[in-house]
């Protein structure tokens, strides 16, 4: 035993719960657990990073770098990545300072240990579900399937087991079943899935920042996870009258039952509101024998939902039911005699049903705050996670809001309560489940069954068809079944789905005819399927991107067209290149050949480097002088601006041959491009209708570009030109990527670059498209010693010989010191530090793209400050010290795609923020912004 | 630099001779480098030497840029350990050949002025069959040491392949 001073105050360890010590040359952590003090190395002994920089749980310490887990009672590796134990030490408290023994404890966990420390580490999340239904039922079973682990709390507020409702308004309400059919667990199943049923338990509301749920008598309930399943309640109206009779609404098995007995009793029943759950109503009272009415506001009966064929079909149906339909009628009032309408007649009735739909509950969540729609209900993402990525919602009260498009759906069904449980759970179990189904739906009315596949709209043309039973199918602008409505043909309604899933234009009159097979009315060649079919985004939505995005060669024919020919500016070379009237330089708009070149009126006019006449890439030197274009094929030639100025013969030989006299050489110059300037950086633009360049870069990032382009004459100290390997995208994402910078560039890290406590930001425009990371240098004297124990934490006693490189000379109006700039599609603007340059993107297919460097600095520029610039280029550029690992990372991205099929990458880092700036170098944020803008432009 | 107590001499004798000596130099350069004992490269630079890669491009159009830029011997050491301690890439072979070797001057102070053909191979494990990775010349200042050796004092590699594959991870 030697034991040393730490002075430390025990205090302080149990105040901080961990701390980094250095005693005797050793780097050790001091923990607080329950009260007692603990002490372990410091140093992970799977790679090199602090302990104490860590996560604390349950006893043990996670390693920041790769999550290594150590027992810090015993030392113990809790399995991959970490291999082998962490040293402990003794350690004893006198007069409130803690000692340490120096030497390490004998073979923490070599000589047995715990045994069950290399079994599966146990489980300490606590997954709460509110709401008590069909759609929590299923969450909890999903989670459990899919192998979650932790504590599974269900609090319901009413007396029952989870049940499903659809037979509420049917044979349960007509007394066939009982509510234990219905109950969604089989008996024992709750217990199988070790789920505590807490029902009769009301939740008063949701502490988010505690992470609980609190009760109704004031108890708080801890989670990890919560899922609100709060559903949805019907929707009640205020009628004059209403005092004297009971109106009877329908949605949980109180109201069943009740209304069950209601209608038993009546002989004449009226249902408010011509929805299905009316349709369903009126078609039990009618298997009672009673008389029934249903009274609808609109016209004609789901007005809002179906295509007016099949709602008069339905009509019919009800008509020949016995239903007296009442539309377009308001109600007055309500009383014992019945129900008087606008119109001022009476139907009697003794029994009053409303059911003009549901709202989703969704004040839970609103009162905490989280994002809800504005119709009502919980905005989630694909995997039904909701603003808070600690909280899911699922089945009626949550709404689906699509990524990209924001369009927002909510579904009230079994279906959709069963899916979107299924995906959260599966989510909630680290297993995201991919895909949706084509929305169904069923009702049972009048002895039969009405199903809905697809999402029907009013607005939709409607085809029938009448086969063994007449089906509806409902057609998009584009003769493309998006929905279908079914009354008793299951085969017709199997070939919808499929049509529906197929996307693709169908012929009406086929199919309408009920010879036509319906399995065969399409082609079945998949390359007559649109684009957006065959290439569908995972649909856990912007936390992936697939693989196909950067491989596919269609695709990238589509970015050609789509975005660097279309609305963008594409960055094609310095004003400061062609200072001279007649100086040119070859360049490109994305993948295609372009001359910039000066005029003798001093502009500056881009256009394509193609011989109109036979396509011949005309211009061939890198850089010249010239007061024509002449293509050397047949020696057509073209001034300055791109006008055809010459063709050789063009009257022919001794009246013979030549152009037609139609031919007008103005028709036939080469394509000429959009320009614009903005402080010495010229843009062209294949695009009119591309908004001017100051708004297409907005207020923002025009601040950081402005710093570089600061209206200064520029000098260009000359060019990089490399081939990498990978797709084009893979390189504005690198410098969307804060996450890679201290992980990929060590030298970052050793020579204190970029080091905790360097205030830093990833920038995102409005769009999505462009952006900016950024970060500060400190000065030697402004990183405190913690940052500086850190930095030497990586690598001890590495130093530059000439530490001159790293020097940063302010000169720029900005808070920051490094910004590296996206200008979406093409262009990196570069200052890192005093070394200044631009990057063109040049994508030569989806699989290899060239970067063209140009560095430069001003023109008021010092001797010293030139060298200074080029010394610190080492940094950058295809040998850089940062730059040739950012090439080598992109081809071994490229090269994992091509060297597998079908796959997606996972950009989920920062969930708090779905899209857009991020504070925090641990985010991905910046990444999904930029797919959410490609995804909009590319239609996919 | 130059201590030699001898008048120095530029005839085809003193030309040739330090050919010779170039070429053996050279020989020795590239195997320090082929082998990857990027630490010994150094050594071969005189504590103020300038070593710069760029390309023709910039070259003859008087463009200062390098895709490595050293001005004396301690950023070279500095680019020696960044890259052994510090660069992530994916393993290679590198060899270097250099050939036509031409002394194109002796300076009064026995500054030796010579120009070198150079071409680098890469082969890496996905492509086993290697490739051009550069193709250039060297641009070459030798300084001859009291003990009759020669040193860089300046070497300007200019490369002809416009377009560098990838990345160019040790110097050349």
């Amino acid at each position: 035993m030697s034991f040393q001073l730490t002075n430390v105050p025990a205090a302080q360890v149990h105040g901080a719960g961990a701390m980094a010590v250095e005693v005797d040359g050793l780097r050790l952590a001091l923990f607080s657990l329950d009260g007692e003090i603990f002490a372990t190395g410091n140093i992970c002994t799977h790679a090199f990073a602090l302990l104490t920089d860590g996560h604390v749980e349950n006893g043990c310490v996670e390693c920041p770098l790769h999550q290594g887990l150590f027992d810090i009672r015993t030392g113990k590796a809790q399995g991959t990545p970490v291999t082998k134990d962490i040293a402990t030490y003794a350690v004893k408290i006198d007069e409130g300072i803690v000692w340490v023994d120096t030497q390490p404890r004998a073979g923490a966990g070599e000589a047995g240990g715990r045994a069950a420390a290399l079994a599966a580490p146990a489980d300490f999340r606590r997954l709460v579900i509110v709401g008590a239904g069909q759609a929590g039922a299923e969450a909890a079973r999903r989670a459990r399937a899919e192998g979650f682990a932790g504590t599974i709390t269900m609090l319901g507020d009413e007396p029952h087991p989870p049940y499903e409702r659809p037979p509420l308004s049917k044979d349960l309400l007509l007394g066939k079943t009982t509510l234990a059919d219905a109950h969604v667990f089989d008996a024992g199943e709750a217990e199988a899935l070790k789920l505590e049923l807490r029902l009769s338990t009301p939740v008063a509301s949701i502490d988010r920042d505690k992470q609980a749920v609190v009760l109704g008598d004031g108890e708080t309930l801890a989670y990890d996870m919560l899922v609100l399943a709060t559903g949805a309640e019907a929707r009640r109206i205020d009628l004059p009258g209403a005092e004297t009779v009971t109106l009877h609404y329908l949605r949980d098995a109180k109201d069943s039952e009740a209304l069950g007995k209601a209608l038993r009793a009546a002989e004449s029943v009226v249902v408010i509101g011509g929805g299905f759950i009316g349709l369903e109503l009126a078609s039990a009272a009618r298997a009672l024998g009673k008389s029934a009415t249903v009274i609808e506001a609109q016209d004609r009966l789901l007005q809002r939902l179906l295509p007016p064929e099949p709602a008069e079909f339905l009509a019919w149906v009800a008509e020949q039911n016995d239903v007296a339909l009442r539309l377009g009628a308001g109600v007055a009032r309500v009383g014992p005699e019945g129900v008087t309408l606008t119109d001022g007649t009476t139907v009697a009735a003794d029994c009053i049903v409303v059911g003009i739909g549901a709202r989703p509950r969704d004040d839970l969540a609103r009162a905490a705050g989280l994002e809800t729609a504005a119709t009502g209900g919980i905005v989630v993402n694909g995997l039904n996670r909701s603003s808070d990525p600690a909280i899911y919602a699922v089945g009626d009260v949550a709404v689906l809001r699509d990524s990209v498009t924001g369009a927002e759906a909510r579904m009230e069904s079994w279906q959709n309560a069963n899916l979107s449980a299924a995906r959260a759970g599966g989510a909630i179990a680290g297993k995201p489940q991919i895909g949706t189904d084509v929305p169904w739906f069923w009702s049972d009315l009048f002895g039969g069954t009405l199903q809905i596949v697809g999402a029907p709209a009013a607005d939709q043309t409607c085809v029938r068809r009448d086969g063994e039973a007449p089906v509806f199918f409902c057609l998009d602008a584009d003769n493309r079944v998006a929905a279908c409505i079914d009354f008793g043909d299951a085969e017709a309604l199997r070939a919808a789905r499929q049509m529906i899933e197929a996307g693709q234009p169908v012929d009406r009159a086929a199919l309408a005819d009920p010879d036509t097979n319906l399995f065969q009315i399409e082609d079945d060649d998949m390359k007559m399927l649109p684009i957006e079919k065959r290439f569908a985004w995972p649909a856990a939505g912007l936390d992936r991107v697939p693989d196909w995005a950067y491989t596919n060669k269609e695709i990238y024919d589509r970015e050609v067209e789509r975005i660097f020919h279309g609305k963008t500016w594409n960055y094609v070379g310095l004003e400061a290149e062609v200072p001279e009237a007649g100086d040119f330089v070859r360049s490109y708009v994305g993948p295609t050949p372009v001359v910039m070149v000066r005029d003798h009126d001093g502009g500056i006019n881009v256009f394509e480097n193609r011989c109109s006449h036979r396509a011949a890439e005309f211009c061939r030197e890198l850089r010249g002088n010239t007061e024509e274009f002449v293509c050397p094929y047949h020696q057509w030639s073209y001034d300055l601006k791109g006008n055809l100025a010459g063709v050789p013969f063009r009257r022919g030989v001794n009246g013979e041959g030549g152009m037609g006299p139609d031919f007008r050489p103005e028709n036939h110059g080469v394509k000429k491009l959009f320009v614009t300037q903005r402080n010495g950086a010229v843009f062209a633009s294949f695009s009119d209708a591309v908004e001017p360049l100051e708004e297409y870069l907005g207020e923002e990032m025009l601040t950081d570009f402005d710093a570089v382009f600061n209206g200064k004459k520029l000098t260009v100290l000359g060019h990089y030109r490399h081939t990498l390997m990978g797709n084009w995208k893979l390189y504005p994402e690198n410098l969307k990527d804060p996450y890679h910078a201290t992980l990929l560039h060590t030298f970052l890290v050793t020579f204190g670059l970029l080091v905790a406590g360097n205030k830093s930001a990833m920038i995102v425009d409005p769009s999505g498209r462009h952006s900016t990371m950024a970060s500060a240098k400190s000065d030697g004297a402004a990183v405190s010693d913690e940052n500086k124990a850190e930095m030497r934490a990586y690598r001890d006693g590495l130093t530059l010989s000439d530490p001159r490189m790293m020097d940063f000379i302010p000169e720029f109006d900005s808070p920051w010191s490094v910004t590296m700039q996206v200008v979406w599609p093409g262009l990196i603007v570069q200052r890192e530090m005093n070394t200044l340059g631009v990057r063109q993107i040049v994508p030569n297919g989806p699989n290899e793209f060239t970067m063209i460097w140009t560095m430069f600095g001003y023109e008021d520029d010092t001797e010293e400050m030139t060298r200074h610039r080029l010394r610190q280029g080492n940094l950058m550029g295809p040998a850089g010290f940062l730059g040739l690992e950012d090439n080598e990372a992109i081809k071994f991205v490229q090269d994992g795609m091509l060297n597998s099929t079908g796959g997606e990458h996972l950009v989920v880092l920062d969930p708090k923020v779905p899209t857009g700036t991020s504070t925090t170098l641990i985010s991905e944020a910046a990444i999904r912004a930029m797919y959410k803008h490609w995804r909009q432009e590319m239609g996919l | 630099m130059n201590t030699m107590a001898a008048p120095v001499v530029d005839d085809a004798a003193a030309r040739r001779a330090a050919r010779l000596d170039i070429e053996e130099f050279n020989a020795a350069y590239c195997t320090v480098l082929d082998d990857g004992a990027l630490e010994d490269w150094p050594e071969f630079f005189t504590e103020d030497a300038f070593y710069n890669i760029t390309s023709r491009e910039n070259f003859d159009h008087g463009r200062p840029v390098g895709l490595v830029y050293c001005e004396n011997k301690a950023m070279l050491k500095d680019r020696a350990l960044a890259i052994a301690k510090t660069s992530m890439f994916g393993p290679r072979y590198l060899r270097h050949y250099m050939t036509n070797t031409q002394v194109t001057g002796i300076e009064p102070d026995g500054t030796i002025c010579a120009t070198v053909n150079y071409i680098l191979i890469e082969t890496l494990a996905e492509l086993p069959e290697g490739r051009l990775h550069q193709a250039g010349r060297m641009i070459d200042r030798f300084q001859r040491q009291e003990d009759g050796s020669l040193l860089l004092s300046s070497r300007i590699a200019v490369y002809d392949t416009l377009l560098v594959p990838n990345a160019l991870v040790l110097p050349v």
